[in-house]
C-alpha cells in the first residue's frame, strides 16, 4: 500500500483553513479527519468556501486519487471567486496521467460549473488549448478515423443499453459530423439530453450565491448552456434560433476592482471599445456576438482563433439542427428563421468573410434543398462563402446548383447568377485587398485551414466564369433568351471584363458564344448596350495587359475570340455587312435567301437592329416632319449618319458610344459611312 | 372563512381559464349582479382571486357553495382530464329507474353505509346526466375536496363515466352504484380517453355508421376530383379503401379518442432456438397508438393505403367493441380469440 | 403485368401529360392542382397512380406519358420500397429523361440517413433527377410543381431546341461528396 497523504483541517472563525498534511498517516477510520472532513462540508454547503480554501482544498483534492478526493470535490462551492492560479494546478494535475477517469471527469464538470467565477483567465486562456484538447479527446471528435472508432463502440454501446438519454445526445452531436455513420433515428424530443451533472454544485452554489450579500451569479444559468435559459415552451421549439443576449461572466464593476477585466455586455460605444481593447473578456455564449456590431468590431480584431473556433461550433451546430435535422420536418414558422439568417448574413458582410460552419452547412444544404426555402437568405450566405479549391468547387457547389438551377423558375435563375456575381466579386474584391501583402498568400486572416495561392485561386475563377458561361448560356436557350436572365449574365460579364485592371487579378476570361450572340441581337437596347461596355472594358483590359505582357501572359486564344467577336459587332452593327464570310459571325447565302429577308446582311445595323429600330424611327419623323413614307435607309446618307449616332449616344447609350469610339477608325474619305475595325490588326497596340 | 374553502377557490381561480371563469361564476347565481360586475376580469389572477376571496366571505360561503363552482365547470366544460367507462352488468328489467330522486337518495345511503367520511353532491343536467361529485374522506380525516371524483352516469342506460378515482376507492363506488342502480356488478369496459361525448357515442354505439352501399358512394367520391385534367388511375381501389374504411370507423365526424393500447403476452415460437422457446414467462409488449383524435388517424391509415385491407379486426374492434385497451394472449391462454399481429 | 411504355402512343397538339407516382395521396392530390393550376399556355394531364404498374383497362383512355414522377416520402419506409417496385414496370425509354423522383421529408430529424442515401444510389444508377420538396407548406408545394412543370414542358417537347435527354444530363443526380473528410 502506498503511504496515504492526510490531513487534519482547523476551522477558523473567519473561515479560512489551515491544512497541515503530515505524510504516511492513515486515513481510513481516522475519526479527526472524519470529524473535520463533516465540518468543512457543513461549511461549504451552507456558506461556501473562501478563495483561498478553495485553492488549499482543490489541491488536496485532487493529489489524493481515492473516494475522500472525490468528496471533497463535491462539496468544494466557492463563495465568492475561485482563483485562477487553484485551476492551472488542477490542470497540472490533470496531466500527471495518475488521476481515475471518474475524478477526472468530476474536476473538468467542476471547472465548467465554476468557470464564471474564476477571478481572471489570462493564464487559463494560454492553456484552454490543453483544456480543449483533453474533452475533445474524449467528446467531440472531428477526424474521420477517430470518429470511426468512437461511433461504432457507441452505437455497439446504445444497443446494449438501450437508449440512454445521454448517449442519445452524444450520438446526435455526432449526427451532425457524419450522419451515414449514425443510421439510427435521433427520436425528435430530446430536450435535455446530458443530465446536467453539474446540479450537484449548481444548487448548492446558487444557494450560496443567494446567501451572500454580493449577488455575483445573478445568471449562471445564462453561462451554463443555451438550453438552460429560462423559455416558454414556444421557444424550446426555436430555442436556437434566437441570439443569445451578450453576457460575459464577471458581473459587477465592484469585483473589478482588483482585475482588469472589462465585461463586453457594458461595452456600448466605439470609443469604448478603443479604451477597453486589451482588456475585454470574451462572452460565455460566443453566439451573443452576432447581435451588436460593437462586439463584431472587437471580434474582427482580437483575431483570436479559439473564438472564431468557439463561435463556428455554436453555428454549425445551431444551423444543423435548425435546417437540416430538423425537430418538426420544416413546418415552423419561418420567420425567425429569416431574421436569424439575416442577421447572419450581415454580420458576415460586416466582418467581410464567411464562416466556416456557414460554408459547411450551405454545402449540405445546398444537396436537400427545394430552391424555394428561405430562397433571398440561402442564395445571400451562398454569395459570401469564401473561396472554393478549385478541385472540390465542382461537386461541392456546381453540381448542386445546377440541378436546381435547370429546374427552377426564371428568377430563381437570375438569382442564382446575381448570387454568382456576388460570389465572384466577394472572391475579387478579398483578392485585391490581400494579394499584395504576403506575397499573395492570401489566407493570412482566413479563418478556413485551407491555404490558398494565387493560382489556386485563379483556378476557381476560371472554373466559377466558365460555370457561368455553361449554365446561362443553356438557361437563356430553354427561357427563350429572356431579357431579364440576359440582363443579369451581362452583369456577371461586366464584372468578368474588368478582373485585371479593377481587381488586379490577371486573368482575362471572354463570354461563351452562347452569351455573346443572344447580347449582340436582343430586342432591347439597354443589354445591346451593356454588350458594348462589356466589350470596351475588354478591350481596355487587354490593352493594358498587352503593355505588361512580362508580368502576364494573356494566351493569343483570347485575343483572337475578343477579335472575332469585335469584329462580328462592328460589321453587324456599323458596316452593315453580317454573316458574310470573313465578318465574324457567317451562314449559309441560300439559307439567308430562303428567310426570305430582303438584304439580311443591313438588318442588324444601328438602324434596323432591332433594339434600335425604335430611336431610328424617332430619329426619322424628328428629321423629316413632313415625310408621309418612311424610308429608314436615308439615315445612312452623308452627314445624317453622324447626326443619327450623335443622337443614339444622346439617348444615354453610353456603352455603345465608348465602344464605337475605342473600336472603330472612322475613314471619312471614302463614303463617310465605312469604317474599319482597328482590331483586325490584332492584337491590338 | 375555512382554510379548505380558500384554498379550493384560489386552486379553482388559478385552474379555470379566466372567460369560462367567468361564464361559471355568472351562472353561479351565489353573487349578486353589482358584485359580479365588480370583478376585473382583466387583472391578473392573484388578485382576481383576492377580490373573489372577500366578495365569499362578504356572502357567507361555504365549501360546499364553492364545490358547485367546480361541478358547473366540469359539467360544462366536461373534457378535463381522462374518463373511464364502466358497465353495469346483471340489470333486471325494471332495474333502470329513471327516477333521479331516488337513485340519488340511493346512492347516498348507500355510499355513506360504506364510508363516513364522504360528501356526495349530485345535480341533473338537462340531457338526462347524472353528474356526481365524490370528495373522499379517511377513517379520521375530513373528505378532501381538492382531489374529487367525477361519476357521469345516465339514467336507464347501462353505462358509467368515471374521472379521478383511486384504486382504493374503486369497491366502495362500484358497489353503492351496483346497489343503487340494482345491478349485480360494475364492469371496466377498457375505453378510456378524455373526451366524455365520444366515450358515450361509442359505447352506446351513437356515432354515424355506414353501412355497405356503393352507389352513393361513388358520387361523392367523384365530387372530390372535379377537375378534368387530373385523373386517378386506381380510381376503384381508392374507392374501395374509402369504403372499407368508413365501414370499420363509420362516417362524418368521428368520435374523439386520444390512445389504444395493446398489450402483447406471447410466447416464442420458433423452431431452432431451444432456449428462446422453452422460456415459462411469455414475451411482453406493449403497443400504444396516440393521436389528437385517433380514429381519424386510423382512418387516414386505411382510405390512404398505408393500413392493408381488410382492416385488421385489431383496429376494427375500437369501434365494434367499444373499447381502447386490449391484452393480447396466446391462443392456448385464450382470452381474445385474435392473435394477429396488425400490419402497417 | 404490362410495362409502362413512352412512345407506344402518338404526342397530342399542345398537351402535356405527367404520371405521378407515390402513395401519399394528400400530397400527390395537392401536387396535381398545384400543377394543373400552374400552366396556363399548355394543356397540363395529371394522372395519378398509387404503384406501377398501372391497372389494364385504362390502356385505351390513357394518353401518352411525358414525364413519370416517382414520390418518394422519406419518413415512410414502405414509400420507397414500393418506389423501387415501380422501377421495374417502367419501360427503359423513360429513363433517357422521362423519369424524375421527387422527394419529400428530407430535412425531418426522424428520417434515417440510410434511407435518403439508398434513394440517391438509385437515382445516380438510373441517371435521374432528384427533387427536394417542402410538402408540409403551401409554398414549398407551388415550388414542387413549377420545378415539376419545368421538366415536364422540356420532356414533352414543348421547349424549343431542349430535350428531354439533354436537360436530364444536365440534372441527373449525383452523389455528393463526403463533407467530413476535408481537411
Amino acid at each position: 500500500m502506498n503511504p496515504v497523504l492526510c490531513l487534519s483541517l482547523c476551522l477558523t472563525p473567519n473561515n479560512v483553513f489551515c491544512i497541515v498534511v503530515e505524510a504516511g498517516t492513515p486515513w481510513k477510520g481516522n475519526d479527526t479527519v472524519e470529524r473535520h472532513l463533516a465540518a468543512v462540508e457543513r461549511v461549504g454547503l451552507s456558506r461556501g468556501l473562501s478563495p483561498q480554501a478553495v485553492s488549499i482544498l482543490l489541491e488536496f483534492s485532487l493529489s489524493l486519487r481515492s473516494a475522500i478526493g472525490i468528496r471533497v470535490l463535491k462539496f468544494l462551492v466557492p463563495a465568492s471567486t475561485v482563483p485562477e492560479e487553484a485551476i492551472i494546478r488542477g490542470v497540472s494535475w490533470l496531466c500527471v496521467d495518475k488521476m481515475p477517469v471518474n475524478m477526472q471527469v468530476l474536476f473538468v464538470r467542476w471547472v465548467l460549473t465554476v468557470f464564471d467565477l474564476i477571478d481572471s483567465k489570462d493564464q487559463l486562456r494560454a492553456i484552454y488549448g490543453f483544456i480543449f484538447n483533453f474533452v475533445t479527446e474524449e467528446n467531440l471528435v472531428r477526424r474521420v478515423l477517430v470518429l470511426l472508432f468512437i461511433t461504432y463502440p457507441l452505437l455497439e454501446l446504445q444497443t446494449r443499453m438501450g437508449c440512454q438519454p445521454f448517449l442519445m445526445h452524444l450520438l446526435s452531436v455526432y449526427k451532425v459530423y457524419c450522419p451515414e455513420l449514425v443510421t439510427i433515428s435521433v427520436p425528435a424530443k430530446m430536450k435535455s439530453g446530458f443530465k446536467n451533472h453539474n446540479s450537484t454544485w449548481k444548487a448548492a452554489l446558487a444557494a450560496v450565491q443567494k446567501s451572500s450579500t454580493t449577488e455575483l451569479l445573478s445568471d449562471l444559468q445564462l453561462s451554463v448552456g443555451v438550453s438552460q435559459q429560462p423559455a416558454t415552451r414556444k421557444r424550446k421549439l426555436h430555442r436556437h434560433l434566437t441570439i443569445p443576449a451578450v453576457s460575459s461572466s464577471i458581473q459587477s464593476q465592484s469585483r473589478l476592482s482588483g482585475s482588469k477585466v472589462f465585461p463586453l455586455e457594458q461595452l456600448r460605444t466605439f470609443s469604448q471599445l478603443l479604451e477597453n481593447l486589451h482588456r475585454i473578456e470574451l462572452p460565455a455564449q460566443m453566439g451573443s456576438l452576432l447581435g451588436s456590431t460593437v462586439a463584431l468590431h472587437f471580434l474582427d480584431c482580437v483575431r483570436d482563433s479559439s473564438a472564431f473556433l468557439r463561435l463556428n461550433f455554436w453555428l454549425g451546430h445551431l444551423l444543423h439542427e435548425e435546417f437540416i435535422f430538423c425537430k418538426d420536418g420544416g413546418t415552423q414558422d419561418l420567420t425567425e428563421a429569416t431574421g436569424f439568417l439575416n442577421t447572419l448574413i450581415s454580420t458576415q458582410c460586416f466582418l467581410q468573410e464567411g464562416f466556416a460552419a456557414t460554408e459547411l452547412f450551405l454545402y449540405k444544404f445546398l444537396n436537400i434543398w427545394d430552391g424555394s426555402l428561405l430562397r433571398p437568405e440561402i442564395l445571400g450566405l451562398l454569395s459570401n462563402i469564401p473561396v472554393v479549391p478549385c478541385s472540390r468547387i465542382k461537386t461541392l457547389l456546381f453540381e448542386p446548383l445546377m440541378q436546381l438551377f435547370f429546374t427552377s423558375s426564371l428568377f430563381f435563375k437570375c438569382s442564382v447568377i446575381e448570387c454568382l456575381t456576388n460570389m465572384l466579386l466577394k472572391w475579387l474584391t478579398w483578392h485585391s485587398v490581400y494579394a499584395f501583402e504576403d506575397e499573395l498568400d492570401i489566407s493570412v486572416t482566413s479563418q478556413t485551414p485551407m491555404n490558398m495561392t494565387l493560382s489556386g485561386l485563379m483556378d476557381s475563377v476560371v472554373e466559377l466564369v466558365h460555370f457561368v458561361g455553361r449554365i446561362s448560356t443553356i438557361g437563356l436557350q430553354l427561357e427563350g433568351y429572356h431579357s431579364l436572365l440576359l440582363s443579369f449574365t451581362l452583369d456577371f460579364y461586366m464584372m468578368v471584363s474588368d478582373m485585371y485592371l479593377k481587381y488586379d487579378l490577371p486573368l482575362v476570361l471572354m463570354p461563351p458564344a452562347g452569351v455573346f450572340y443572344p447580347a449582340l441581337f436582343a430586342t432591347d437596347p439597354v443589354n445591346l448596350d451593356k454588350l458594348c461596355h462589356i466589350m470596351y472594358r475588354y478591350r481596355t483590359n487587354l490593352m493594358s495587359a498587352k503593355n505588361q505582357e512580362q508580368k502576364m501572359k494573356i494566351s493569343r486564344k483570347t485575343y483572337h475570340e475578343f477579335n472575332q467577336y469585335v469584329v462580328s459587332m462592328v460589321s453587324c452593327l456599323w458596316n452593315s455587312r453580317a454573316f458574310q464570310p470573313g465578318m465574324g459571325l457567317e451562314m449559309d447565302e441560300g439559307l439567308l435567301s430562303r428567310s426570305g429577308v430582303p438584304e439580311p446582311w443591313t438588318r442588324f445595323s444601328l438602324v434596323y437592329h432591332p433594339a434600335f429600330l425604335g430611336y431610328a424611327v424617332d430619329f426619322h419623323e424628328n428629321c423629316w416632319p413632313e415625310r408621309m413614307k418612311m424610308d429608314l435607309s436615308s439615315i445612312k446618307l452623308g452627314k445624317r449618319w453622324d447626326w443619327y449616332v450623335e443622337f443614339l449616344y444622346c439617348q444615354g447609350l453610353q456603352g455603345l458610344k465608348e465602344f464605337m469610339q475605342s473600336s472603330l477608325r472612322r475613314q471619312s474619305s471614302v463614303g463617310g459611312t465605312r469604317a474599319t475595325s482597328d482590331s483586325q490588326s490584332q492584337p491590338p497596340s | 372563512m375555512e382554510d379548505v374553502a380558500k384554498e379550493l377557490l384560489s386552486r379553482l381561480v388559478r385552474r379555470i381559464p379566466l372567460v369560462r371563469l367567468r361564464h361559471v361564476l355568472g351562472r353561479w347565481e351565489r353573487l349578486s349582479k353589482t358584485q359580479l360586475l365588480s370583478l376585473d376580469f382583466t387583472q391578473p389572477k392573484w388578485a382576481l382571486c383576492e377580490n373573489l376571496l372577500s366578495l365569499c366571505e362578504e356572502n357567507e360561503i361555504a365549501v360546499k357553495d364553492l364545490t358547485e363552482i367546480e361541478m358547473l365547470y366540469r359539467s360544462e366544460y366536461p373534457d378535463q382530464g381522462v374518463w373511464h367507462v364502466f358497465q353495469l352488468v346483471d340489470t333486471s328489467e325494471e332495474s333502470l329507474s329513471s327516477d333521479f330522486m331516488h337513485f340519488r337518495d340511493q346512492f347516498k345511503a348507500n355510499l355513506k353505509d360504506l364510508i363516513n367520511h364522504v360528501s356526495i353532491k349530485m345535480k341533473k343536467l338537462e340531457d338526462e346526466s347524472v353528474w356526481i361529485r365524490i370528495a373522499w374522506g379517511g377513517n379520521f380525516s375530513r373528505p378532501n375536496h381538492l382531489k374529487p371524483t367525477y361519476v357521469v352516469h345516465h339514467l336507464q342506460t347501462p353505462y358509467v363515466f368515471v374521472s379521478s378515482l383511486a384504486n382504493k376507492h374503486k369497491p366502495l363506488l362500484f358497489q353503492a352504484l351496483a346497489l343503487s342502480a340494482h345491478c349485480g356488478s360494475v364492469k371496466d369496459v377498457n375505453l378510456s380517453g378524455r373526451c366524455l361525448t365520444a366515450l358515450r357515442d361509442l359505447s352506446m354505439r351513437q356515432y354515424k355508421q355506414v353501412f355497405p352501399s356503393r352507389h352513393q358512394k361513388r358520387l361523392e367520391e367523384r365530387d372530390l376530383l372535379p377537375n378534368p385534367s387530373i385523373e386517378n388511375e386506381h380510381i376503384k381501389l381508392a374507392e374501395y379503401k374509402q369504403q372499407v374504411a368508413s365501414e370499420v370507423f363509420g362516417d362524418g365526424v368521428l368520435p374523439k379518442l386520444e390512445t389504444a393500447v395493446y398489450k402483447l403476452e406471447t410466447k416464442y415460437r420458433e423452431h431452432g432456438s431451444e432456449n428462446l422457446a422453452r422460456r415459462d414467462e411469455p414475451f411482453r409488449g406493449v403497443v400504444k397508438f396516440s393521436s389528437s383524435n385517433l380514429l381519424e388517424s386510423l382512418k387516414y391509415c386505411v382510405s390512404s393505403g398505408m393500413a392493408s385491407t381488410p382492416v385488421t379486426p385489431l383496429l376494427s374492434s375500437i369501434t365494434h367493441k367499444g373499447r381502447n385497451y386490449f391484452v393480447i394472449k396466446d391462443k392456448q391462454h385464450g382470452s381474445v380469440p385474435n392473435t394477429s399481429a396488425s400490419k402497417f | 403485368m404490362s410495362l409502362l411504355r413512352p412512345f407506344s402512343k402518338l404526342p397530342e397538339l399542345n398537351m402535356a401529360n405527367v404520371l405521378l407516382v407515390g402513395n401519399d395521396d394528400t400530397f400527390q392530390h395537392v401536387l396535381a392542382d398545384a400543377i394543373v393550376k400552374q400552366e396556363n399556355n399548355v394543356n397540363v394531364n395529371v394522372r395519378l397512380a398509387r404503384t406501377l404498374p398501372l391497372p389494364a383497362e385504362n390502356e385505351d383512355s390513357r394518353p401518352r406519358i411525358d414525364l413519370v414522377v416517382l414520390i418518394v416520402n422519406l419518413r415512410s419506409e414502405l414509400s420507397l420500397s414500393s418506389t423501387e417496385t415501380s422501377l421495374k414496370h417502367l419501360d427503359t425509354g423513360f429513363f433517357l429523361g422521362k423519369v424524375c423522383f421527387l422527394v419529400t421529408g428530407a430535412r425531418c430529424t426522424s428520417v434515417p440517413h440510410e434511407r435518403l442515401a439508398s434513394l440517391r444510389k438509385i437515382a445516380v444508377s438510373l441517371h435521374c433527377p432528384l427533387l427536394f420538396t417542402e410538402d408540409q407548406t403551401a409554398k414549398g408545394i407551388s415550388a414542387a410543381a413549377g420545378r415539376v412543370l419545368n421538366i415536364l414542358r422540356v420532356s414533352a417537347g414543348l421547349v424549343p431546341l431542349a430535350t428531354g435527354l439533354g436537360l436530364s444530363t444536365l440534372i441527373r443526380c449525383s452523389l455528393p461528396p463526403d463533407l467530413d473528410c476535408q481537411d
